[in-house]
């Protein structure tokens, strides 16, 4: 028994001997022929497999205990870069060194394992060699500390800057500095640097941990240099295309440098090696999503201001028009596009004309960008929903457009749609380009509508009807007919003819009569220049008329005026001459519209100046007496007090005439020469009748005379029924008097109405309830 | 002080000193033109009957030609054109 057991001590220390593993020691002297005699009697004991399995644990107590340990006791968090280059290299250094220590003996166990004949897979790997790596692998990652990646990060940070230093240039040659290393020339290491990042990346690829340890450290340090890349080439400009030149830095500085990292420092992959070709072409499409996808989005982020500048931005829409078929990044785009016109010109700070270059902007950048208008019609709902309550949208709309010289776009759109008009059809040629919709496409909506809408009717749209936007133009024409003493009629009738091609002959109808107005009157002024009676009457002043087509014309505000004894006389000849002239017709003026031309003499000076009608009899009054009050005013001019007051301001600011006491209005005496002085100022600063505002009555008040229609329905309704809430009236009215077609009210319009009555004492509002006043 | 006026330019709307203010067979306004017309006033006239009725002259010859006997669609009297 002592015998056996002193002989199994014998055979325990050969084995010991042979595997020093077992007693956690790596290193013996044993050679090839003593291992021969200790596998023998291993094999003789036939305890091959408890023995392997044995010295498998023992190697892994030993990877746990002391190889992971001194390994990872490296990755502590320093801050300089060059240390943790110095700390990765060695820690990876002494790995390697550690594993391969373990050669003699992993040499020794692949010959006892393949007597063991029991074909066990070790650690999942059918040879040693490789089931030991795995367990390296294992042992270590089971181990991983929560900042490995710190200097691993520096590690190929200092790596890459020499890189690219050696990579982009030579010429900063100058530089004291090597900007590789950050060294001095005299001692750059650059060339060390190089030198040990191969090294290291063999050893890691050699014990296959370079994908595991430094993958995800590698791929999050790549991202960053991309986002920092396209950072310092994209900001600011808008007018190069980057995404070329993005790719190209893709290919050759990054891909060289990974290539390099795989392949140890050739920068080309061997051409056997199916897996490191692989892993570079997968980590290679990893990155190019990558850079487009970081490339789109900042281009998402600058699109407003693509859009302000555009078409001086084209090649920035043709990059983002690239990338959104490669990323998945269109509704994105659409949300931040959205909130960026949102907070950048949907407030009230923001002019209207300036909200229409911008959605003219959007409306040519975004056609450029999707073809099918899908996100144009997405990205600008809130724009057009805000145009909508913007009372002088049409009014901007239909200016800019007719407006010549720099910043009408609009009048340009229209000339070429004329252009366009003439000739095309050239759709079916282009069968072959066809495209499907994209998918966020709104299915009810025809798609040929969607791209055929160009951006006057895009803007048109706004208001859902051309109704709205014709009368609008024809509210300005004749504002602008009746304010102009000298009328361009041909350029009028240049752009109404363009206006015709768009909207149609019928829709203008209106437009064309009023410009044939003008035009008659000319003539007819002329001929009736030659009357005798009117000669006569002439050579004190000439009057002129513009006679209008009433019916034809959008209604004028009704104001009275009382003109001048002098000046009746003359419209009435005028009308005489009129009538003798055109048989049976006859002509009722507009005594407060038109424009005067008179001059003033004031001691020395003389003013030349062009007045409404109305300034004119106001001077005139005072010229017969120097002091009127308001009341005289009233009764000589037939104009209601408030007006009065307010029109007199002109005067006054002129200096002509002072108000000394309240309502009582005293024209300023030549000789005070202080008023003088400011006279003549003024004379510089207005030369013309400060008088803009429309003659013609708004749209609103266009429309309240169509409700005044429902006014006697509602007065019925409210003496019947004594008191009612707004929702009964509008459905009352409705069942009653909305049904004929064109009178359709909204509840808004509606409350609108009613809150004018109730203002002007007609109503009266309790408790939510329209209530007629108590007489 | 001293105004002088130099040049008057007054605006005035025409209309046709007619006893009523509809086409009595187009119902357009008068001082409108009739359906076939664009421009009213001197290309779209209005003449009066003997009966004292008036129309858009183009309406009344198209009425006159689509009836066997030239009455006036008011009153029925023979229409004869008044030359006043």
């Amino acid at each position: 028994m002592a015998q056996k057991i002193d002989d199994l001590k014998v055979y325990w220390n050969k084995i010991t001997y042979a595997f020093p593993i077992l007693n956690d020691a790596i290193f013996s002297d044993c050679s090839n022929t003593e291992y021969e005699e200790v596998q023998q009697l291993i094999s003789g004991l036939g305890i091959e497999i408890k023995i392997r399995d044995l010295i498998l644990v023992h190697i892994e107590k030993y990877l746990r205990q002391h190889v992971a340990p001194n390994f990872w006791a490296k990755f502590s968090k320093v801050d300089e870069e060059i240390k943790g280059f110095q700390l990765f290299k060695s820690a990876v250094t002494d790995l390697y060194e550690a594993v391969s220590s373990f050669s003699p003996i992993l040499c020794r166990l692949t010959i006892l394992n393949n007597n063991c004949n029991d074909n066990k897979p070790i650690y999942g790997e059918k040879d040693v060699i490789l089931g030991f790596k795995q367990l390296v692998r294992a042992t270590l990652l089971s181990q991983l500390p929560l900042n490995f990646h710190i200097i691993i990060n520096h590690f190929y940070k200092v790596s890459f800057n020499v890189f690219d230093n050696e990579y982009e240039n030579s010429e900063m040659a100058e530089d004291v500095m090597c900007s590789g290393c950050l060294n001095e020339y005299s001692d750059c290491n650059c060339a060390y640097i190089v030198k040990v990042f191969h090294d290291t990346n063999r050893k890691l690829m050699d014990l296959q941990l370079l994908e595991r340890l430094t993958g995800q450290v590698l791929t999050n340090f790549i991202q960053m240099r991309i986002e920092s890349h396209i950072q310092k080439i994209c900001t600011g400009t808008f007018d190069i295309s980057h995404i070329g030149f993005l790719e190209n830095w893709l290919d050759t500085t990054l891909m060289t440098w990974l290539t390099r990292i795989y392949c140890a420092g050739s920068s080309k992959p061997p051409p056997d090696d199916k897996n490191i070709q692989n892993a570079i072409s997968k980590f290679k499409q990893k990155l190019s999503y990558f850079l487009y996808h970081s490339y789109t989005k900042l281009r998402i982020d600058q699109l407003f201001n693509i859009i302000i500048e555009y078409p001086d931005s084209q090649p920035a829409i043709d990059d983002i028009k690239l990338c959104l078929d490669k990323t998945d990044l269109r509704p994105t785009l659409c949300k931040k596009l959205q909130n960026a016109l949102e907070t950048r010109l949907l407030h009230p700070g923001v002019n209207t004309p300036d909200i229409l270059t911008a959605y003219i902007s959007t409306i040519r950048a975004l056609r450029h960008l999707d073809p099918s208008g899908v996100i144009l019609e997405a990205v600008t709902k809130p724009v057009r929903n805000y145009l909508r309550n913007r009372e002088d949208t049409v009014r901007s709309v239909v200016s800019s457009l007719t407006e010549e010289g720099a910043g009408s776009e609009l009048a340009e759109e229209l000339a070429k749609f004329a252009a366009e008009a003439d000739g095309d059809n050239d759709k079916d040629d282009a069968w072959d380009e066809w495209n499907p919709d994209p998918v966020d496409a709104d299915p009810k909506v025809d798609s040929n509508d969607r791209r055929a809408s160009d951006i006057i009717s895009m803007l048109v749209n706004v208001y859902g009807s051309k109704e709205l936007f014709v009368n609008e133009y024809r509210t300005l024409l004749a504002d602008r007919l009746l304010a102009q003493s000298v009328i361009n009629t041909e350029k009028e009738i240049r752009y109404l003819e363009l206006l015709k091609l768009r909207f149609g002959e019928s829709q203008l109808h209106f437009c064309e009569v009023m410009l044939k107005d003008i035009l008659d009157s000319k003539r007819i002024n002329a001929l009736i220049h030659q009357d005798k009676s009117i000669e006569e009457l002439n050579k004190k002043f000439t009057s002129n008329a513009m006679i209008l087509s009433a019916q034809f014309w959008p209604p004028f505000k009704d104001e009275s005026l009382e003109l001048p004894e002098e000046i009746k006389q003359h419209l009435e000849a005028y009308t005489k001459s009129f009538e003798a002239l055109k048989g049976n017709r006859t002509l009722s003026w507009k005594p407060h519209l038109g424009n005067v031309n008179i001059e003033i003499e004031i001691g020395t000076k003389k003013l030349d100046l062009t007045v409404s009608p109305f300034n004119a009899t106001l001077i005139m009054h005072f010229q017969n007496k120097p002091e009127w009050t308001i009341d005289e005013l009233h009764q000589a001019m037939k104009v209601p007090v408030t007006i009065l007051r307010r029109k007199i301001t002109y005067w006054q600011s002129m200096g002509l005439i002072t108000e000394k006491s309240t309502d009582f209005f005293v024209l300023v005496d030549s000789s005070d020469s202080k008023t003088n002085v400011q006279t003549s100022q003024v004379q510089d600063m207005i030369c013309e009748d400060e008088e803009t505002e429309s003659v013609m009555t708004s749209a609103q008040d266009q429309r309240e005379g169509e409700l005044q229609v429902f006014w006697s329905y509602i007065v019925g309704m409210l003496t019947n029924l004594d008191s009612l809430p707004l929702d009964r009236i509008h459905q009352m009215l409705k069942m009653f008097a909305l049904q004929t077609p064109g009178t359709e009210c909204s509840i808004q319009e509606l409350r609108q109405f009613l809150d004018t009555k109730v203002r002007t004492h007609q109503l009266v509002l309790q408790g939510g309830m329209y209530k007629l006043p108590k007489t | 002080m001293k105004v002088t006026v130099k040049s008057w330019t007054g605006v005035a709307t025409w209309r046709w000193v007619a006893n009523d203010d509809n086409c009595g067979i187009c119902r357009m306004p008068f001082d409108s033109c009739c359906p076939d017309c664009k421009l009213p006033g001197d290309d779209c006239p209005l003449v009066w009957g003997a009966c004292s009725h008036c129309f858009h002259i183009h309406c009344i010859v198209k009425w006159l030609h689509s009836q066997p006997q030239q009455q006036c669609p008011m009153c029925r009297q023979d229409w004869k054109f008044n030359n006043k």
